[in-house]
Parts: structure tokens; C-alpha cells; sequence
């Protein structure tokens, strides 16, 4: 042992080239040893909830910041990186993120993307309602500005889920989570885009309450177009339910005599109370238009297009609206079409055979008042009587052989006098016309079947 | 430690087998080693570093590289005083009973 004491006094001069050594082992593996211990803290760290992450190292000391979501969560962070093998100081510059209060979340929808913004209370809540919303809403672009901040309600996640849902039945809107509550504005996508959102939102998680749903529907919209053209009637939009789309539909049918009714129409809940009320009239005033187009957007009605003659005209603008439901509105822009070049006395009644060939006078069954539903085709009769002036024109009667024969005469003489009313009433000279009843002595066809009788009664136009 | 050791294992090899050459060397050179004085200061020296180290007052990289000295110093130091005591050993196995 003394010997060994003794030689050691000569070991100091190794120190030399150990020292070359020590420097060389340093210059070549400090970079080595700093990145294996990046790569180990980091490693470290894989179960950790943190967010905005960074590891530097110096030497063998880890720089570790982050922003944390508990104390508990921050500290096993820390202690964690501590742990780590080969490290000798951590620096601790992890924070825990800032506490929102209130704990506001939104989603707004324009016209070109969806944008999330506001708080979400974890990374993985944030990639989960981005997932959700591109999952949603297709080919939508998805905006993420949402901010990671603590204080989040329980089941946040599930509400935030829920709402996304109901984003894509927007058409523009903003829904938002302040704490518990919930608040959504907007335009529903389509009729009934409404009633669903009210109706997911019963399924929000416990805690969370509606505080204002301020959702409009979008305008329920029925129109009816009429072609003089293609001599259509194209009726388009919205109805509440089948059984009005059928009353509407047969409704067309003997209002629009000549015309072909094409039915685009589609059912669909949010009719404006009294829909059925409203457009049944609106579009009896459009049957007496030779061309035109009737808009009923929510509770308001639109009716353009050219009446027949200048009486029509005013005839229209005043009735319509008058057995309109209450809280409707209605805007007449009726012009007058142009009168037609005069013709002489055998084209007139040609004219007329025509326009009765295609349809019927109507009359409240037994009684000599015009049903409504006949007005669209006066209206055409009335224009054709103006376009022969000098022609006198007997107005005949006609009824079924059902009921006494003094009965049948004096309801034709009425029902032909009820419609020589309306044509003097429409600014036509009254000694031009005389009404004429036949009863049931001169039937078109037999009296023994309901088709038959139908086309017993009716009104003709004899041109003298 | 252990990391430390691991992680330049061939470089403390290298001390070891300095030191062990050194310390063989040691037994039969002749001339003068460092004076007692000088030594000490040495040693003093040494544990000062040590001491450092321990309290990790020294951050960063020049922290790791005076770890990474002091191993390589300990190695040294056990290198050297495997070398002496076999070159000892050696010596006086094959020296004459006088």
C-alpha cells in the first residue's frame, strides 16, 4: 500500500492526455447525449395531457415547458422528466392553462365554412369536435379557433357533440355553450330544420339548459305559375300535408279548366297557420289571369300577371285577401293584358263552343250562384264577348231531368240570368245579352248516369 | 451514474486503459513525481471539482462536461492504480531472495 502511495506522485502527469481525452469525448458527444435525452423525456412525457410542449436541453439540464390542465397533471409531468435517466436538473416552466370564465364554445356557420371557436377544456375534446364537425358536414370547411382553457362544465364534451350535429341543419347560424347553458341563432337549412334541432335538444346532457333558441325557419314557399303558352299551371313549393296537397290540387283542377296542372309540389311541416285558408282564394284570383304568377312566401301573398279585361283587374285587386286568415298580407300587381284584335260573329261563337267545350259553368247545387271556381273561365267568356261587339248573344240554361220540370225551367232561366249578370257587371252592355232557360228539355246526354246529368247542366252561348 | 456510464462506457475504457499505463509506467520511472505540496494542491483541487459537481452549482453544458471529466478522472484513478499494483506485483515476484 505505501508503494502504491508512492507511485502515485507519478500518476499526475497521465492527467495530460487524459485531459486531451476528456475533451475529445466531450466535443463528440455532447449533441449525442442532449438528443437521447430530448428523445427520452419526450418519451417521458407520451401519457402526459399536456399541450404547447417543448423540451431543451443544456448539457444534462432539461428546460421543460408546457401548459398543463390540473396541478396534478403538471406536477407528475414534472416529476416525470425527473425521473428520466441521465437528467440532472429540470427547469420547470410548465404553467397550468388559463381558467375561462364563463366557459364559453361556439360554432358559427356562413356561407362558405363552419368555424369553431371559443374554449375547449382538452386537446383530445378539441381533435374530437373537429373530427365530429368534419364528419357532419361533408365537403364544409372547418375552422379551428379554439383555445384550450380549464373550467369546462361536466359533459361538456357530449353537449359540444350534440350540437355539432345540429350545425349542418343550418344554413347560417351560431350555436354557443356559456358554461351550462345553451344559446343558438340562425336560419335553419330547410323547412323543418327547425323542429328538428328543438327536438335534439331535449337529448342534451344533464346540466346543460336552452337559453335562447333563436332558429328561424326558413320562408315556406308555395308558388303557382300560369303558362298561356304551354297552357300549363305549374304549382311548386311547399304544402303542410297530403291531404292539402290533394284539396289544393283537385282545387286547380276546376279553377284552371283548360290548363294542365304540373305537381311539383312537396309536403313538408312549418305551413304559416291558415296556409290552406289563404292559397285556395289566391288561387282562384290567379285562374283569372291570363298569364301570371302567385308567390306565397310565409304569410305573405304575391300575386302579378295580366287579368283579362280592366274590371277583372279591379275585381281582382279588391277581392283578394278578403277571406285571407287573419295576420296575411297580400300584394296585388295586376296589369290588364292587351284586347284582343275584334272578331266577326261566327269566329265568336266558335270561340265560345270552345271555351264551354272545355269546361262548365258551375252553380251551388239547386241555387243560380256561380261557384267560385267558374270565375277563371267567365273571365275568359266575358274577353271573347268583348272582342265581338256587334253580336247579340243568347245566354241558354240547361238543367238535369232530376226534380219538376217548372223547378228545372226556372233555375236555368236564373243560372243563365246569374251569368248575363256577370258579363254586364263586367263592363258589358246589357241589350247584347238575353238569358233563356230550356229546363231539361234538351239534354246532351242521357239523364239516366251522374256523368250524364253533369253535362246536362250547363250554359250556352248562341250568337244571333 | 449508471446512464452516464453507460452512455460513454468506451470513452471511461480509454481512462481506464490510460490510467492503467500510466500506473505500470509509474513503478520503474525513475524520475521525480510532483512534490507532496503540489500534490495536495491537486487534491484539493479534485475535491473542490468533486464538490462542485455534487451541488450541480455549474448549469449546463460545462455541469455535464465536469461530470464527464471526473468520471473520466475516476476511471483514470482506478486505471493507474490497477497498472502500479500489478507492475508491483510483477516486480517483485521475479526479484531474488536475497
Amino acid at each position: 500500500m505505501h508503494g502504491l502511495f508512492r507511485w502515485s506522485s507519478k500518476w499526475w502527469p497521465g492527467i495530460i492526455p487524459l485531459a486531451v481525452l476528456w475533451a475529445i469525448a466531450a466535443w463528440s458527444n455532447t449533441t449525442a447525449l442532449e438528443t437521447d435525452l430530448v428523445t427520452r423525456s419526450t418519451a417521458a412525457l407520451k401519457d402526459a395531457v399536456l399541450d404547447k410542449t417543448q423540451i431543451t436541453v443544456d448539457g444534462r439540464d432539461v428546460t421543460f415547458a408546457a401548459d398543463a390542465f390540473s396541478e396534478e397533471g403538471r406536477r407528475g409531468a414534472v416529476a416525470a422528466v425527473e425521473a428520466v435517466p441521465g437528467v440532472r436538473l429540470v427547469n420547470d416552466e410548465s404553467r397550468l392553462v388559463p381558467e375561462a370564465k364563463p366557459f364559453v364554445w361556439s360554432a358559427e356557420r356562413d356561407v362558405v365554412r363552419v368555424t369553431l371557436g371559443g374554449s375547449a377544456p382538452l386537446p383530445t375534446s378539441k381533435s374530437k369536435l373537429m373530427e365530429a364537425a368534419h364528419a357532419a358536414l361533408g365537403n364544409v370547411e372547418v375552422a379551428d379557433q379554439m383555445n384550450l382553457s380549464r373550467g369546462a362544465p361536466p359533459r361538456f364534451d357530449d353537449a359540444a357533440l350534440l350540437l355539432i350535429g345540429q350545425i349542418g341543419k343550418l344554413k347560417d347560424g351560431k350555436i354557443t355553450i356559456s358554461d351550462n347553458t345553451v344559446n343558438l341563432s340562425g336560419m335553419a337549412r330547410d323547412l323543418g330544420g327547425r323542429e328538428a334541432i328543438a327536438e335534439s335538444l331535449k337529448n342534451l346532457p344533464e346540466g346543460f339548459s336552452v337559453g335562447s333558441n333563436d332558429i328561424k325557419a326558413p320562408p315556406y314557399v308555395f308558388q303557382a305559375y300560369k303558362d298561356p303558352v304551354a297552357v300549363t299551371l305549374t304549382l311548386t313549393g311547399y304544402v303542410p300535408d297530403d291531404k292539402v296537397h290533394a284539396a289544393l290540387v283537385a282545387a286547380a283542377g276546376r279553377k284552371f279548366f283548360s290548363e294542365k296542372v304540373v305537381d311539383n309540389l312537396k309536403a313538408s311541416v312549418g305551413a304559416p297557420y291558415g296556409f290552406a285558408a289563404a292559397v285556395g282564394p289566391a288561387l282562384g284570383a290567379l285562374s283569372r289571369l291570363s298569364t301570371g304568377t302567385l308567390v306565397v312566401s310565409d304569410r305573405e301573398v304575391k300575386l302579378s300577371g295580366d287579368a283579362f279585361y280592366d274590371a277583372a283587374a279591379v275585381q281582382i285587386r279588391a277581392g283578394l285577401g278578403k277571406g285571407f286568415p287573419q295576420g296575411w298580407q297580400f300584394k296585388a300587381d295586376i296589369s290588364v293584358k292587351p284586347a284582343a284584335a275584334p272578331v266577326d260573329p261566327t269566329v265568336c261563337q266558335q270561340l265560345f263552343s270552345d271555351l264551354l267545350g272545355k269546361g262548365n259553368i258551375g252553380f251551388q247545387s239547386g241555387q243560380a250562384t256561380i261557384d267560385p271556381d267558374s270565375a277563371g273561365l267567365l273571365d275568359r267568356l266575358t274577353e271573347t264577348a268583348l272582342r265581338c261587339p256587334t253580336a247579340n248573344i243568347e245566354v241558354a240554361g240547361h238543367t238535369d231531368a232530376d226534380g219538376e220540370d217548372s223547378f228545372n225551367q226556372a233555375l236555368s232561366e236564373k243560372r243563365a240570368q246569374a251569368v248575363v249578370d256577370y258579363l254586364v257587371k263586367a263592363g258589358l252592355p246589357a241589350d247584347r245579352f238575353t238569358a233563356t232557360g230550356h229546363g231539361s228539355t234538351e239534354p246532351v246526354a242521357s239523364n239516366d248516369t251522374d256523368e250524364g246529368k253533369a253535362q246536362n247542366r250547363r250554359i250556352e252561348f248562341v250568337v244571333k | 451514474m449508471t446512464y452516464l456510464a453507460m452512455f460513454h462506457w468506451d470513452w471511461l475504457l480509454g481512462a481506464l486503459v490510460l490510467g492503467f499505463m500510466v500506473g505500470w509506467i509509474a513503478v520503474v520511472h525513475r524520475g521525480q513525481g510532483v512534490s507532496k505540496v503540489t500534490a495536495r494542491w491537486l487534491w484539493v483541487m479534485v475535491v473542490a471539482l468533486l464538490a462542485a459537481a455534487l451541488a450541480r452549482v455549474i448549469p449546463g453544458r460545462p455541469g455535464y462536461w465536469l461530470d464527464l471529466a471526473l468520471m473520466m478522472f475516476a476511471s483514470y484513478l482506478v486505471g493507474c492504480t490497477i497498472g502500479s499494483w500489478l507492475r508491483g506485483w510483477a516486480i517483485s515476484r521475479h526479484k531474488p531472495a536475497v
